[in-house]
């Protein structure tokens, strides 16, 4: 038995020697914790672990197969994801005991704090005191057995899983319901009890979902296919795309569902032009030989940086919205052009691992497919606060794409329309969300880099609020952004442009002097190199590409990527459908594209005389319009647009 | 966006180590809020006496700041028995008995007012409780109870009067310190300028300080101030309030905010994370709760 003295070691300290006594077999004592927190996350071994006292936030978090013991009271966010394994706390757990907990055992002696079990997928939550405020908040799967008294809102909003209480039941949360007990179910729990030594002869009332709010009432009519380009319309007020979205209306009595982005005309980068006139610069393909466009990104911290060969990323997507050949294909592609891939929200694909170099692992709201085992082998940590398609809201998945196999990976119920929770469970705000991403650095050894996306909405505010809470580096999303389903008037309204959003990032950068220390990573509706290196110039550190490479790897901009049948095989889990796409073929396109992007990279800026790609600057550009003036700060010359055409050719 | 915490020792005490115990506190939920820290203390009341401290700066119109504030002490005929200066701030105590509210309006209007009160003593400036002291030496004093804070800027600038605490403005001697966000500011804000209340800031801590002086100075105890808040506040909030001789929590009815508390015979200790408490007691387990949605209580010094 090794002993750990907290009063000594830093936490840090102390989780590196829980981790080496873990693979070594060797159970640990961990001495004067006093509330520390983070204390053994991100263990995977099997090993004892006995806190002698209280423990702080995400005790046990992020672990697999370990045995906790706390003999008093822990803080929030007990067994943050665990996997297998179990924890006993002797006092109190405070607020989201067992959030997103994945097989693992939970037992609290005392009471729990509000929302136990937030998205926890698998295994059991047992409270032998009170619970709080929306025990099994958005659940779904596992069980909560609760002795005491439920407290109020019990199950609300759960997609699945069971509670048990023993007390009273305060009150019943949305779309729960109680229902009655089986027999065998009452001899499991009290197996259970037995062999965690609770005494108890009382009896349970059971509560489940009820149902009501898993699907939408109504689908929507499988309407003409109306193209990106259609949609787009030349009016404003009525036009194609209105008289869908009011059909629609009339035959659903709900907002409309859509994939894609804003399709409005908006300020965005093609309303800037560089002084260069770039219509004379002679085609080289040897160009990109000429100028080093190497990025790294991430070792703001000290962590092991992302390696770009360009400034250039794929943007998060996942595999749920995106068929796994599809994703495979961004993986491939990604590789071949040495930039990164991303997973998006729903977990990491073993393939998608071994495809991709670099790979960016996101851990969003719902905790779908998230995990200590995958975050260990990511290259970076990605904590999703809001995309710029609909900041704000959560994803949505019809259930038509939540297959069985999406269902496992993500730790869902199979079928439901899957609308991820709006929030974090932990992250009520930039205090807690400093904790949260310790937790990361914790669970992987500040190994890897942990950036944050954000959807631009009040981007002056968030982008401090990212650089005091220490994150490596943000992806920041426009409106022009697009997503796999979302309201209609969510993708339009809501938001604010990428233009804006790079400017008003640097701007809040400036203040605080984070320019040089926070790179920011720009996306929504970024087409082309000749985007990538306005946006660069404007002093985005890299740029991100998510509609322009699902585009380059055969998506026919239908708009119906939340319906589940797309034709071409990218937004869809129907096998019969998935069957046309050609990974190594799109994967081949993908790639393809980048190097087009790559090559206009290079072109600008060794026109520009320079021999880093960083060396563009917001001096080097012009606006051509007084909106884009405006937002920019940059001057207003509309003369460019027609004197200095700006085309660059592809190299041949 | 923060941390917060309070502390009273129950007996019938003034020196008690208050300031140490909040520095410790403080220190220990740091990581919640590095951008400012803030400290409410209260010192022994003199009768007849009232303590003032504005924020001066440190730069050349400090002086012409002060010139102004003894200015307008005088046509308030408040006679200066004590003065200092500490850190960025401005501290004088003076002989005073006439209308507070119109006394501390006057004074705001020359001077950035930090707090005035009988026994309240507010100190808060940029930096880490360890940073704030250096300054202010706050470890050395002693009292019966304080509250303080802990601030990661969000919404408003990084400067010493956006920290915490906020005093009351024109209410002596209450102070509050804040986590969350009160999503009805604007509409809560307009009320009381309406009635007369002046506001100083922008930051939505400042309206909780407004709002419960209002009550309390219509004669509603502290307690019954602290349940009307809960239902008329939207927002997340957990909230920390102090007055001469009492101290108080609230916390919203979505308990989105952290708030643990820990009491014995000797003291009652609150913070938003047990680790604050525990500094108090290293490697003591402690016997904590954490007060359910939609709560408040008080504790009154024993008298």
């Amino acid at each position: 038995m090794a002993k750990i003295d907290l009063a000594r070691l830093s936490v840090t300290e102390a989780n590196k020697l829980i981790r080496k006594y873990g693979a070594e077999g060797e159970n640990v004592d961990v001495l004067n914790p006093d509330a520390k927190h983070h204390i053994g996350v991100g263990l995977v071994h099997p090993i004892n672990v006995r806190v002698h006292g209280s423990a702080g936030y995400f005790c046990a978090g992020l672990s697999d197969g370990a045995r906790f013991e706390v003999e008093n009271n822990v803080g929030w966010g007990l067994a943050d994801n665990m996997l297998t394994g179990s924890i006993v706390v002797r006092g109190n757990a405070g607020a989201i005991a067992a959030v997103a907990i994945r097989g693992a055992e939970v037992i609290v002696h005392g009471n729990i704090g509000s929302r136990a079990g937030q998205v926890m997928k698998e295994g059991t939550l047992l409270c032998a005191g009170n619970a709080n405020f929306m025990a099994g908040y958005m659940m779904y799967g596992g069980r909560i057995v609760i002795l005491g008294q439920s407290g109020e809102k019990v199950g609300q909003d759960m997609t699945g899983g069971t509670l048990y209480v023993a007390g009273k039941v305060n009150s019943l949360g949305t779309d729960a319901k109680q229902i009655d007990l089986e027999s065998d179910e009452d001899d499991e729990i009290r197996e259970m009890l037995e062999r965690y030594q609770i005494p108890f002869n009382g009896s349970f009332q059971k509560i489940v979902n009820a149902g009501e709010k898993l699907h939408y009432s109504r689908n929507e009519p499988r309407s003409r296919s109306q193209s990106f380009f259609m949609a787009s319309g030349t009016s404003d007020y009525w036009n194609a795309k209105v008289q869908t979205d009011i059909d629609i209306k009339a035959q659903i009595g709900r907002y409309r569902i859509r994939g894609y982005g804003a399709t409005r005309a908006l300020p965005h980068l093609a309303d800037l032009a560089f002084r260069k006139d770039l219509s004379q610069i002679p085609a080289d393909g040897e160009v990109t030989k000429k100028i080093d466009l190497k990025t790294e990104i991430g070792a703001r911290n000290g962590a092991e940086p992302i390696k770009l060969s360009m400034p250039v990323m794929i943007a998060p997507m996942s595999y749920g919205a995106l068929s796994k050949s599809a994703k495979l294909a961004l993986a491939r592609a990604s590789a071949l052009s040495g930039i990164s891939e991303n997973t998006g929200e729903g977990g990491m694909m073993d393939e998608q691992r071994e495809a991709a170099d670099q790979l960016i692992y996101q851990c969003l709201s719902g905790r779908l497919g998230w995990n200590i085992h995958d975050m260990q082998r990511a290259n970076g940590l990605e904590i999703y606060i809001s995309q710029g398609a609909k900041p704000g809201l959560g994803g949505q998945l019809m259930a038509k794409k939540v297959t069985e196999e999406i269902a496992r990976i993500r730790g869902i119920p199979a079928g439901i329309d899957l609308r991820s929770p709006s929030r974090h469970p932990d992250v009520l705000g930039a205090d807690d969300l400093v904790i949260k991403v310790e937790e990361f650095r914790e669970a992987t050894g500040h190994r890897i880099p942990v950036s944050v996306k954000l959807g631009a909405g009040r981007v002056r505010d968030d982008i401090k609020i990212a650089f005091k809470d220490g994150f490596d580096f943000v992806e920041l999303d426009g409106l022009q952004g697009s997503t796999g389903a979302a309201g209609n008037e969510v993708l339009e309204y809501v938001g604010i442009p990428t233009l804006s959003a790079i400017q008003e990032a640097m701007d809040a950068l400036g203040e605080v002097g984070g320019v040089e220390e926070m790179p920011v990573v720009l996306m929504g509706g970024i087409k082309d190199g000749l985007d990538a290196a306005k946006a660069i110039a404007l002093g985005a550190h890299a740029v991100a590409f998510g509609t322009a490479a699902i585009i380059a790897g055969g998506c026919i901009a239908c708009l119906q990527c939340h319906v589940g049948q797309c034709v071409v095989g990218i937004a869809t889990q129907d096998p019969e459908h998935e069957k046309r796409y050609q990974t190594n073929v799109e994967a081949e396109n993908i790639h393809r594209f980048l190097e087009g992007v790559r090559w206009q990279l290079a072109t600008i800026a060794v026109a520009h005389g320079y021999d880093d790609i960083h060396q563009l600057d917001r001096n080097d550009l012009v606006a051509l319009t007084p909106e884009a003036a405006a937002i920019t700060g940059l001057p207003y010359e509309p003369g460019y647009r027609d004197t200095k055409p700006q085309a660059t050719r592809k190299a041949s | 966006m923060c941390g917060i915490a309070g502390i009273m020792y129950k007996r019938n005490t003034m020196d008690a180590g208050v300031g140490n115990a909040l520095i410790a506190m403080l220190d220990g939920c740091q990581h919640r809020g590095p951008d400012s820290t803030g400290f409410a203390l209260y010192h022994e009341p003199q009768p007849g006496l009232l303590r003032l401290r504005f924020f001066v700066g440190d730069e050349e119109r400090t002086e012409d700041r002060i010139t102004r504030i003894k200015a307008k002490l005088a046509e308030f005929q408040a006679e200066i028995v004590d003065e200092s200066r500490d850190g960025t701030t401005y501290r004088v105590q003076v002989k005073f008995s006439g209308d507070l509210k119109a006394f501390s309006y006057a004074m705001e209007h020359v001077a950035k007012v930090v707090s005035i009160g009988e026994s309240l003593d507010i100190i808060k400036d940029i930096g880490g409780a360890h940073d704030v002291d250096a300054t202010y030496k706050v470890d050395s004093f002693e009292g019966s109870h304080g509250i303080g804070h802990v601030r990661l800027a969000t919404e408003s600038d990084v400067a010493p009067e956006a920290s915490h605490p906020f005093w009351a403005t024109g209410f002596a001697d209450i102070a509050i310190v804040h986590n969350g966000q009160i999503t009805n500011y604007w509409k809560m804000r307009r009320r009381l300028e309406k009635h007369g209340f002046e506001f100083n800031t922008d930051n939505d801590s400042e309206l909780i300080a407004v709002y419960l002086a209002e009550k309390l100075s219509n004669g509603i105890s502290l307690r019954d101030a602290l349940e009307d808040s809960i239902e008329d506040m939207d927002g997340t909030f957990s909230f920390l309030v102090s007055t001469k001789d009492e101290i108080g929590y609230a916390k919203d009815n979505l308990a989105a905010k952290p708030m643990v508390k820990y009491e014995d015979d000797d003291i009652i200790a609150i913070a938003s994370e047990e680790v604050s408490l525990n500094r108090l007691f290293p490697g003591k387990p402690l016997n904590t709760v954490e007060p359910p949605p939609g709560t408040f209580n008080t504790w009154q010094k024993s008298i």
